[in-house]
């Protein structure tokens, strides 16, 4: 693989272990999280003496702190009343986490619709890298991705197993009934049919627009000037809050910008 | 040089062109981006704006007069209408600001005079519209083009051809500046004549009743102080969101169509057929000579 391709590893901290199951066979696995959240986060302050504020659980009816033990959950019947819950009626029900993702079937992961797909994990050999390797090459060589069930945390989930990158990921999936038909919408069903003319001239600007997928040509421009007002700060500099205004606008007013130097640049 | 000023850009998310979804923030990056087209036509020129704050598919409005607030750095003249009785203060788009400037206004048509501000009386060009008559379509209008580019070219006279944008097309000889309107005037008539004994597809009268159905209006009446052509590459107020397109006669030959050239697919990056026409300054026969 093309060494500038490759991303930083990922942190080692399972979230989960177990093993994949295939009939009598057993993987011994242990699943990573393979998409990171580069968001910054802040903490909240008191903005008066700069210090960290905190939530509370208060009771609305005595406004006293309530401790996590004497927490419960109820179930909303009707407005204002509650059927209670405590954990352990819960946990009760909970799906047995049996620490296995068995596998049903293999399918041409291709022919499930993206929609579907919910996080990625990836798996590692734990204790048996051997399986994992015969596995792993099992799965290249015929590029067909294994279907089952994986239980995390308190939801089981459809999943599918495949091949990435020469390692096994697994990508939780929706349910059929979560994922809404949007033709039940009364607002698509009366759409009404373009004309040919307009249909044919929206479809030269698509051919117009039409180029490959990069996905490096695109990056979350609020973070780094969020990392630019951190760099900022932290070298003293005040920041002046701008006026609020749309984001367009100021991309306009650079566009502007760049066309005056490039005029400039061709009369020199 | 005073810095480049400052523009709110307003409402940007308004849709101006609804069967497209394009919206005046897109228009306004349009103009920026074929200001170095533009300009070279319009800097010295009086622009009339066609300006559809409401979008295309309602009513617009012409505008000659630099509208209340416009900016003190914005390029106006004077001009004392005879017939109004009253002074005109036309902008003069000569720099990509103004340019902007006016697309934030929903100035989606630019027209400007085809004399200079400066000397209003001297035609830079002789203009000819060709203008088909329903059911006559844009290949009719097409075809006379064609025979007038022959009959041009018999002249010994190099022409240059813009789209409209609508169904109609723009032929121009670039002039030395020493005609009148009138003279211009009438060699482009002259024109349109020889050109209807040539073809009865070619009227040259704009009377009602000369420009029969299915026919081509060869129209000369816009050669005079003060009136005014689209700009090339303006944009049209048409659902299809075209541009008035400069083509060379060879692309009108293989095919091209008014709706080849709209606010997606003309870029400044284009071949462009005009370049050199304001310096390829021409005579023109007159009838008085």
């Amino acid at each position: 693989m093309n060494e500038e391709e490759k991303e930083p590893a990922p942190p080692h901290r399972p979230i989960w272990s177990g093993s994949i199951s295939i009939g009598l066979v057993n993987i011994p696995v242990k699943a990573n999280p393979l998409v990171r959240d580069h968001s910054i986060s802040f903490r909240l302050l008191h903005v008066r003496d700069g210090q960290p504020i905190r939530y509370e659980r208060v009771c609305e009816h005595d406004h006293e702190t309530v401790p996590w033990a004497d927490v419960g959950r109820g179930y909303e019947v009707r407005p204002g009343e509650f059927l209670l819950f405590d954990k352990k009626e819960l946990d009760a029900v909970r799906p047995e986490s049996d620490r296995r993702i068995r596998i049903d079937k293999f399918v041409y992961s291709l022919g499930l619709d993206p929609v579907y797909f919910n996080s990625n994990y990836l798996l590692l050999p734990d204790k048996n890298p051997e399986a994992y390797a015969l596995l792993l090459a099992a799965f290249r060589s015929e590029g067909k991705a294994g279907i089952g069930r994986i239980t995390l945390r308190t939801k089981e989930y459809p999943a599918i197993i495949r091949e990435y990158r020469d390692a096994l990921i697994l990508t939780t999936l929706h349910y059929r009934d979560e994922v809404m038909d949007p033709r039940v919408l009364e607002e698509l069903n009366s759409l009404k049919e373009p004309s040919k003319k307009e249909l044919e001239l929206a479809v030269r600007i698509i051919n117009e627009l039409s180029g490959d997928l990069d996905l490096s040509e695109y990056h979350d421009r609020y973070r780094e000037q969020v990392e630019d007002l951190i760099r900022k700060k932290m070298e003293g500099e005040t920041i002046r809050v701008e006026e609020p205004k749309a984001e367009e606008a100021k991309e306009l007013m650079a566009a502007l910008r760049e066309t005056l130097a490039q005029m400039k640049a061709g009369q020199s | 040089m005073e810095p480049s000023p400052t523009i709110e850009f307003s409402n940007t998310g308004k849709v101006l062109f609804p069967s497209l979804g394009i919206t005046k923030g897109r228009v306004i990056e349009y103009y920026i981006r074929m200001a170095p087209r533009m300009l070279p036509h319009l800097e010295d020129r009086a622009v009339m704006l066609h300006r559809f704050p409401e979008g295309v598919d309602h009513e617009g409005f012409y505008e000659k007069d630099a509208p209340a607030g416009t900016p003190s750095w914005v390029t106006t003249a004077v001009h004392h209408s005879e017939t109004a009785d009253r002074d005109i203060h036309y902008i003069v788009c000569d720099r990509p600001e103004t340019l902007a400037w006016l697309a934030n206004l929903a100035s989606l048509e630019l027209h400007v005079t085809l004399s200079r501000v400066g000397n209003p009386r001297v035609p830079l060009f002789a203009f000819f519209d060709l203008d088909p008559q329903p059911p006559a379509q844009f290949p009719e209008a097409a075809e006379v083009a064609l025979q007038l580019r022959d009959l041009l070219v018999e002249a010994g006279v190099r022409s240059y051809l813009k789209t409209s944008g609508k169904k109609g097309l723009h032929v121009l000889i670039p002039l030395e500046e020493k005609y009148t309107f009138r003279q211009v005037r009438d060699a482009v008539h002259s024109a349109g004549i020889l050109l209807s004994r040539r073809s009865d597809r070619v009227v040259h009268e704009a009377s009602s009743r000369a420009k029969r159905p299915g026919s081509v209006l060869v129209d000369y009446a816009q050669n005079a102080a003060w009136k005014t052509m689209i700009c090339p590459y303006s944009l049209r107020a048409r659902e299809e969101a075209t541009v008035s397109m400069p083509i060379s006669w060879q692309a009108l030959e293989s095919g091209a169509r008014p709706e080849d050239f709209n606010i997606g697919t003309v870029s400044s990056k284009m071949d462009d057929p005009w370049r050199g026409i304001l310096s390829d300054r021409q005579e023109i026969w007159t009838e008085s000579e």
